[in-house]
């Protein structure tokens, strides 16, 4: 077992470098303008959206409550810090009063 | 962003503090669960400071656990961090005319929170530098690797974060950038397809849930490409 962990943990180190230099190498190779362009200027705005899409999917429904006060606050003071600890607070809230 | 490369490092450091929180509760629960695992110590660290993704360390880890192999640990933590493919091509500008070695730093600390840093970046009317993006992800990288050693040091009698929910900080962290993120009505067609396309692929694979989140993320910018351009 500990034999397996040391070659996962290299192997699996040396893949993710790897991907994260591909990404990176594959957009130079891109063009800069046009359909390309757009698509990659709408991407981390799609990728975090998708990561969101599945949280929903994985949670219930107090997390979903809580994520839609972190979004309201978030719209109206776009400020990062302060919508997260509000969002804990109120899961810390309700984990704690209601069944 | 400033000229001066040290003032940058320390913006986007001080700039990354509460995804490093958000990140140090996640780490510190990894450390906890390698160490239960028969990780030793030297192990859960260098894992935390090689892969630097906790959704694939953990995947990896369950694969190890549960006698999959070393192929099936390796494949299942690399299509989790596959999406970091997608993050590091959208650092193109800030990584172009690097030398070699500044782009190998730079990408060997890029996660989901660096789209946290360009949008603060892009809030204050600049675009993120290259050391405003590497000091936040150093920052990231340390307190990562000190929270899984937190974990794996104590092991025991660290109280459940679910209790204070702790767990639900990195989700905050995504679900506050969205209106940052959102640029009008253009968004509207990119983003529902992205989401209704993770929605469909997890339903239809649901072991398969990292490969549809990249399959969201990238038809979603597809959409975006395609509009307008005829």
């Amino acid at each position: 077992m500990t034999h397996d962990i040391w070659i996962t943990v290299w192997v699996l180190g040396f893949a993710s470098l790897a991907i994260r230099l591909f990404g990176f190498l594959l957009a130079q190779r891109l063009p800069q303008t046009g359909a390309w362009a757009r698509g990659m200027e709408a991407l981390p705005g799609c990728l975090i959206v998708a990561l969101v899409a599945l949280m929903i999917l994985n949670s219930g429904q107090q997390e979903w409550i809580a994520g839609a006060v972190v979004l309201l606050i978030a719209a109206k003071t776009r400020n990062l810090p302060l919508s997260m600890a509000i969002g804990v607070a109120v899961v810390a809230f309700m984990r704690a009063t209601l069944p | 962003m400033s000229r001066d490369p040290w003032s940058d490092i320390v913006l986007g450091a001080r700039d990354m503090m509460p995804m490093a929180l958000a990140a140090a509760t996640y780490g510190t629960a990894f450390g906890l669960l390698a160490i239960q695992s028969e990780f030793s110590l030297a192990q859960t660290i260098s894992m935390s400071a090689l892969v630097f993704g906790g959704s694939a360390q953990l995947v990896a880890l369950d694969q190890l656990v549960a006698g999959a192999g070393v192929a099936a640990a390796v494949l299942a933590g690399a299509a989790l961090n596959i999406r970091i493919l997608l993050i590091t091509a959208s650092m193109r500008a800030a990584l172009t005319h690097r030398p070699w070695w500044q782009v190998m730093a730079g990408v060997y600390v890029a996660t989901d929170a660096s789209v946290a840093l360009m949008q603060t970046a892009k809030q204050r009317g600049t675009l993120a530098s290259y050391h405003y993006l590497f000091g936040g992800g150093l920052l990231l990288l340390l307190v990562w690797i000190a929270a899984t050693t937190l974990g794996a040091l104590l092991s025991q009698g660290i109280p459940n974060p679910k209790t204070y929910g702790l767990d639900f900080a990195i989700v905050a962290v995504f679900v506050a950038l969205l209106p940052g993120l959102w640029r009008g009505r253009q968004d509207l067609a990119p983003w529902g397809i992205a989401a209704a396309t993770v929605a469909a692929g997890t339903a239809l694979f649901p072991d398969h849930a990292a490969w549809a989140l990249v399959c969201g993320a990238v038809c979603g910018a597809v959409v975006a490409g395609l509009r307008h351009d005829a």
